[in-house]
């Protein structure tokens, strides 16, 4: 099927294909609109109503995220009423909770500071709501703030859609309406893998990495591309660094295959080990019962020596090789090829086959 | 089958069960045993009735005699009286509330004689338990003839031709849903009916479920034919036990029938269902919610498209319909589109159901055609408005619905014509609202439930109700702000604009059709923090007290008469009005409609509790204040506006002189009130307390006669214009010059300034004297007649309860032997000998409503007649003279012929030197109003002078602190207020003795008692 559709969106003249939402062909044709709920490969809801747009001929807005193109349609995205209502939407977001950017952890990495400022709004027409809820710090990994939520429902589609977790959804109702697992529980208590896929997706400082607090913002960090070492899948994830320390681990969609930029527990939160205080940084040769730091030069050649010896007295088959699935394809390859070609034996295995 | 004499047809709906019908029956069947009658006499428990102000109900059969408001203590007697010796138990019987004309039957019942019932066809006729007494009323007849005789496109012609539109709400062609989904592919489908009614006030689809629950299952098989379905949920919700537990009595029946499930009818067509109960959420009522709340998940809308016909529940093909929508598909099928089509207007067909509650007399279930009017409704059918209140408007569709305010009564209902007058139809819950709804409140209350309704998934539903609410309860509680209606249209607009489901985008409806309607009240509320129709508690201390044009005190007059401390509340009496001896007999007393008590019994009668005070206490002593100030005021006319404007500014310290046309000071008060009511002593102590303080009053001087305009203007440095309205309008029929013919007020001022030559006789207006009008004069014209030994008549065009004058007058005039001529109008006035002869009058019919939410006049062609008179007096209206002040003046005067204000002052006119108030700025208007149009005005001289002079503001000095007792009965009984001691009617001929005669203290005392004494803080 390749019939294409026409259709104009701010008197551009645009084509698209069927099933494609306003919004998407908008952002191909490098159309500006706002977005706060809409989260790619998920369910489009059409909660927040930041990307309504005027579409000719419907009896009211129309949310561009959700709303398939159809022959014809003529769209208007910067009409007085589309952003009359954009900043509503966005002045009452505001007002409805805790947005103070000061101490907040998303300061710069903040979708809807960025709407403010983009709308131009000075300050909202309502008064500002008191915080109502405690901030949640029973647990290690994510911390959470319902008095920055803005309720876009992103952290609930990817938990029950992408990680298919099923902890997150919604409870109460109308203004009360929060988010959480099952009868309100702190994550901790309930059955959260703390794959913080939800704190990855949450568009301003509600779920916010607990780790990171106060360890960098986020133009000062830089992101690094790395492979996860905890596991033979490979997925591709961002350390967030920051003078050589790791601030916090954050997935990348853009990098695609193995992960989508989804990640598990370990890779997530388990890189606090690079920066560890307990962590080797240099070998240790045990020399008379006592471990003793050594060069990288003294260890190779103490293995070598002691692996050449051995392998010379009772035979390559006297040496076994035992390799980790924290280590990346390659290196197991490598590892295995080096055991089989260098010192000739095949007793290699590996801890993922236990 | 078994023959019964009479069948007794027993309401058995969730309104009859709650007022006590299940215990009726139980009494009635033993009643029946015990008298050996029960193999004669069928009891049935039907559905609901409809008439659910007046249940438990009961229809006797074959007579069709109905019985209301039967309590299980009557049966004995009912039986014995009606089903053994044949006589009508009349007591139990229907009585109409504004006549008390008793009917029997229930054709003749204005309630039910208006209504066309086709959805409710059933009610009240059949047990809706028992699936043969459906079909022996045509029930399913139509799915037979859908499954046999029709293809599905027929089915889906018919619907579409008969022009239904879906009744749940937003009137979308029931017809043009099903073609749509019976277009999609798909081998599974869902019919499902939305039964999730829940706007406060409906409760249509639940008595049509309760009663007649075959008919949605018949229109459920008929929808499932038409576009391939073979299941389908009802989505009920859990709050409407009993219309489940018939539901599905019925289904079990139909299937045991072979109406339902496999095999339907033999025809090879399959379609299954179940009730799903909803857990209660308003939102579910939402298309997609309630989708997905059968899914199991959490109710919450979804975005459109797609639209239900193509992925509904479960993503597959779907139809959803109300209720009422599918309770007459069956009708529709068996008679044909052009039957349905054959009533209604052009783009709504049929009928509608109507949930009619509130302040309306006839409370319950009302089924009429589309374009029947919103007046038809309330006032015929719905009996008007209880304790003789002004109907205000009604609240149609809910939450999400809009009012129709009084000037809509002649509005047809149907879905066009109610869009454009800012409702919806909604299901159709129509609550009535009389004059004691603050549209504030009301927006304020249905803005709450929708914030509490709302699912919280879209920001304008989430958080826009929320902060809408937020600035209407500001506005209820004074916190009200310049901007807010502005802000709240803002607002509603984007709300409307920009939500994701019905319910946000209908959400704002409420506040929207009261800006509308009620603009003025919101600005009461912002601009003079006050709450017109007395409802918003931090207003006020109590309603009462403000709803007085002068907020008297009356919680704290009221407990210092319990306290026996009269001094005391006289002094505060005197603290906002000059004149409570006056106002203590001819108040109209506002008040006394907005107490709380009213809602117990009757309310407080207030005006006579302060005539207690007046006449008992001693008056406190008044000394004349130094005149302090250099500027000098004139006012014009010593009536109570002026009066009280004197009073209010010789107490400022400065000099007034008070001109007065006539010999005595008073105006309206002295030669408009008969003495018989306000005696003349009383109003000349009063005014006397006013010249004490150094009021000059220069009487029988009318400006422009006895002293130049512009004198008064070069002596004067302001001049306080309050001249009244003293001229009787006319008639405008011939003959009205002729001699004997009167104006009301003239002849008032005639009958006043002469009493002692009407009462001898030298002065006489002869024997029959017809009196036109039925304002207060008109009722104080005729008794002053009737006291000259005249036979009185007064002609009136409209009804009794229509009329201005106050109750208690009317009455005090029928016990005088006045006779009143309702709906009659004259036409022409004869003359012999160039002396009144006869008068002759149309008699007139009502026809629809006018703006004052009475119905209008219409004469009556042909139905002329002339009464023999000797005299005429036309009470219909006074307008003010203002021909002394001359057209160069610079005050401004309008068309009728009252004096213009100055844009944004409530006293100054369009010449800053003049100011005016009472009557002659507002038209006749009551004494309390020209009270505080003079204080009002006092105030504003001050404020004017003290402005150009660069003074600070007056400041009030200090009053005596009066504490104020706190003393509430331990229990609130029932007891009415005390009624006035009266003279005789017979001793009231030929004098001008006060009628009412005053409470006495234990009279007065026990009444105060009754006080609920809303201003309380605890």
């Amino acid at each position: 099927m390749d019939n294409k559709i026409l259709l104009t969106i701010d008197e551009r003249e645009l084509e698209a294909k069927p099933g494609q939402t306003i919004l998407e062909v908008a952002k191909e044709a490098g159309i500006y609109i706002p977005t706060l709920c809409y989260h790619p490969g998920t369910t489009n809801v059409g909660a927040c109503r930041v990307c309504v747009v005027e579409v000719e001929g419907a009896r009211t807005l129309v949310a561009s995220c959700c709303m398939p193109v159809s022959p014809g349609m003529v769209v208007k995205t910067d009409t007085e009423r589309v952003l009359d209502a954009r900043k509503l939407v966005v002045e009452l977001l505001w007002a409805s909770g805790d947005h103070n950017c000061l101490t907040c952890e998303s300061n710069g990495n903040c979708e809807l500071q960025d709407l403010v400022y983009k709308l131009k709004i000075e300050e909202p027409r309502f008064k500002i709501e008191p915080p109502r809820y405690e901030v949640e710090d029973t647990n290690s990994m994510i911390q959470k703030d319902m008095n920055k939520c803005i309720l876009c429902g992103r952290c609930v589609r990817v938990c029950n859609e992408i990680q298919v977790n099923e902890i997150l959804d919604f409870s109460m109702r109308g203004s009360h309406a929060r988010v959480g697992p099952a009868f309100d529980a702190d994550y901790i208590d309930s059955e959260c893998y703390f794959c913080g896929e939800c704190v990855d997706v949450c568009p301003v400082g509600a779920l916010t990495f607990k780790q990171a607090r106060f360890e960098g913002r986020p133009w000062e960090t830089e992101k690094v591309r790395t492979t996860c070492t905890y596991c033979g899948v490979g997925c591709q994830l961002d350390l967030n660094v920051l003078n050589g320390k790791i601030v916090k681990v954050t997935g990348n969609s853009e990098y695609g295959e193995p992960n989508q930029g989804s990640l598990c527990v370990k890779g997530r939160f388990g890189m606090d080990f690079v920066n560890h205080q307990d962590r080797l940084t240099t070998p240790l040769i045990r020399k008379n019962g006592e471990l003793k730091e050594a060069t990288w030069d003294e260890a190779y050649d103490f293995i070598t020596e002691k692996i050449a010896a051995i392998k010379r007295e009772n035979g390559a088959d006297s040496i076994a090789g035992f390799s980790s699935a924290r280590c990346t394809n390659e290196e197991n390859y490598l590892f295995q090829k080096f055991m089989r070609a260098v010192i000739g034996t095949n007793n290699v295995d590996h801890c993922a086959r236990l | 089958m078994k023959v019964f004499r009479s069948h007794l047809l027993l309401c058995g709906g969730t309104g009859c069960h709650a007022t006590g019908s299940l215990e009726v029956k139980k009494v009635l069947l033993a009643e029946l045993d015990k008298r050996g009658l029960s193999d004669e006499i069928k009891v049935v428990e039907t559905g609901c009735n409809g008439f659910c102000a007046m249940g438990p109900i009961m229809v006797v059969y074959p007579e069709g005699i109905v019985y209301m408001l039967i309590k299980p203590e009557d049966i004995p007697e009912l039986v014995e009286e009606h089903l053994i010796k044949g006589r009508l138990l009349e007591r139990l019987l229907y009585k109409e509330p504004v006549t008390e004309e008793v009917i029997p039957t229930m054709q003749e019942i204005p309630f039910f004689a208006h209504q066309e019932l086709r959805v409710l066809r059933n009610r009240g006729l059949i047990d809706p338990e028992k699936i043969d007494e459906y079909i022996a009323r045509d029930g399913y007849a139509g799915m037979a003839k859908a499954l046999t005789e029709m293809t599905p496109e027929e089915i889906v012609k018919t619907v579409l031709d008969s022009g239904l539109r879906g009744r749940g709400g937003a009137g979308f062609p029931a017809g043009l849903k099903w073609q749509f989904a019976a277009g999609s592919k798909g081998d599974v489908k869902y019919v499902l009916c939305n039964a999730d009614e829940g706007d406060p006030g409906a409760f249509m689809d639940r008595s049509v479920l309760e009663a007649d629950p075959h008919a949605v299952l018949e229109g459920m098989v008929i929808a499932a034919r038409a576009i391939g379905s073979h299941y389908g949920y009802i989505y009920c919700r859990a709050e409407y036990p009993l219309a489940i537990q018939r539901l599905n009595i019925a289904i079990d029946q139909a299937k045991e029938y072979g109406l339902l499930g496999e095999n339907i009818l033999d025809t090879g067509f399959n379609f299954d269902l179940e009730v799903y109960q909803g857990a209660g959420a308003f939102v579910c009522g939402e298309e997609t919610a309630l989708m997905t709340s059968i899914e199991g998940r959490r109710g919450m809308p979804r975005p459109r498209p797609p639209f239900p016909a193509i992925s509904g529940l479960w993503q597959k093909p779907s139809i959803l319909n109300n209720v009422e929508t599918l309770a007459n598909i069956g009708q529709i099928i068996l008679n044909g589109s052009e039957w349905y089509a054959g009533i209604g207007t052009e783009r709504s067909k049929g009928t509608k159901v109507f949930a009619l509650t509130g302040n309306v007399n006839n409370v319950g279930l009302v089924e009429v055609p589309m374009g029947t009017t919103l007046g038809t409704i309330v006032s015929d059918i719905g009996g008007g408005i209880p304790k003789g209140k002004k109907f205000k408007a009604v609240q149609l569709g809910g939450p999400s619905g809009g009012m129709l305010p009084v000037q809509h009564l002649n509005a047809g209902i149907d879905y066009e014509t109610v869009a454009e007058l800012g409702a919806i139809m909604g299901s159709g819950g129509m609550i009535v609202m009389n004059e004691d709804m603050c549209p504030v409140d009301m927006a304020r209350f249905f803005m709450d439930f929708c914030q509490d309704e709302s699912c919280g998934k879209c920001t304008p539903c989430r958080e826009g109700t929320k902060r809408m609410l937020e600035i209407l309860t500001n506005i209820c509680e004074g916190r009200g702000q310049e901007g807010d209606i502005e802000l709240l249209e803002d607002m509603a607009d984007t709300i409307k604009d920009s939500a994701l489901c019905g319910l946000g985008q209908t959400a704002p409806n409420p506040v929207l059709s009261t800006i509308r309607y009620f603009r003025d009240e919101y600005e009461a509320h912002i601009k003079d923090k006050r709450c017109p129709a007395a409802v918003c508690t931090a207003l006020f201390k109590s309603p009462c007290q403000h709803t007085c044009p002068v907020e008297m005190d009356i919680p704290s007059y009221i407990a210092l008469i319990q306290a026996e401390r009269f001094e005391d509340a006289y002094k505060l009496l005197l603290r906002t009005n000059p004149f409570p001896a006056v106002c203590g007999r001819v108040c109209d007393h506002k008040c006394q409609s907005k107490c709380r008590r009213e809602t117990l019994d009757e309310p407080i009668a207030i005006k006579f509790l302060k005539r207690f005070i007046a006449d008992n206490a001693s008056r406190p002593g008044v000394d004349a204040v130094p005149v302090t100030r250099k500027e000098k005021i004139a006012v014009i006319g010593a009536g109570p506006a002026g009066l009280t404007v004197a009073r209010d500014l010789a107490i400022r310290g400065y000099k007034v002189v008070v001109f007065e046309e006539l010999p005595e000071a008073g105006g309206m008060l002295r030669y408009g009130i008969p003495a018989y009511r306000l005696p003349r002593n009383i109003l000349a102590g009063e005014i006397d307390d006013i010249s004490a303080l150094g009021v000059e009053i220069r009487c029988n001087t009318r400006v422009g006669r006895d002293i130049p305009f512009e004198k008064i203007n070069e002596e004067f440095d302001y001049v306080y214009l309050a001249s009244g309205a003293h001229k009787s309008q006319k008639m405008g029929v011939e003959g009205e010059d002729i001699d004997g013919v009167f104006g009301g007020v003239e002849f008032l001022r005639d009958f006043n300034i002469n009493e002692e030559a009407w009462l001898s006789g030298e002065k006489t207006l002869g024997s029959r004297v017809s009196v036109i009008g039925g304002g207060n004069s008109a009722i104080d014209a005729a008794r002053c007649a009737a006291r000259l030994g005249a036979d009185v008549t007064i002609l009136y065009r409209r009804l009794r309860q229509d009329m201005p004058a106050a109750e208690e007058e009317i009455e005090a005039a029928e016990h005088e032997g006045i006779k009143i001529e309702y709906l009659v109008a004259p036409t022409n006035i004869s003359g012999e000998n160039g002396k009144v002869s006869g008068i002759t009058c149309q008699r007139m019919k009502l026809g629809d409503f006018d703006r004052s939410g009475r119905k209008r006049p219409v004469p009556i062609e042909g139905s002329d007649f002339t009464l023999s008179v000797d005299a005429v007096i036309a009470a219909i209206g006074q307008t003010p003279d203002v021909s002394f002040v001359p057209e160069d003046s610079g005050v401004s005067i309008n068309k009728w012929s009252c004096f213009d204000l100055a844009d944004g002052s409530k006293s100054q006119t369009t010449d800053a030197g003049f100011f005016a108030g009472g009557d002659a700025v507002t038209g006749p208007d009551t004494v309390i109003e020209a009270i505080a149009a003079g204080h009002q005005a006092a105030q504003d001289i001050d404020q004017t002078i003290r402005d150009k002079n660069g003074e600070p503001p007056y400041e009030t000095p200090p009053e005596e602190k009066i504490d104020i007792p706190l003393m509430i009965e331990e229990e609130t009984e029932e007891r009415p207020q005390a009624r006035m001691p009266e003279l005789d009617a017979l001793s009231r001929k030929n004098n001008l003795i006060e009628v009412e005669l005053g409470f006495s203290k234990e009279e007065a005392i026990k009444e105060a008692i009754r006080c609920l004494r809303c201003d309380a803080e605890i």
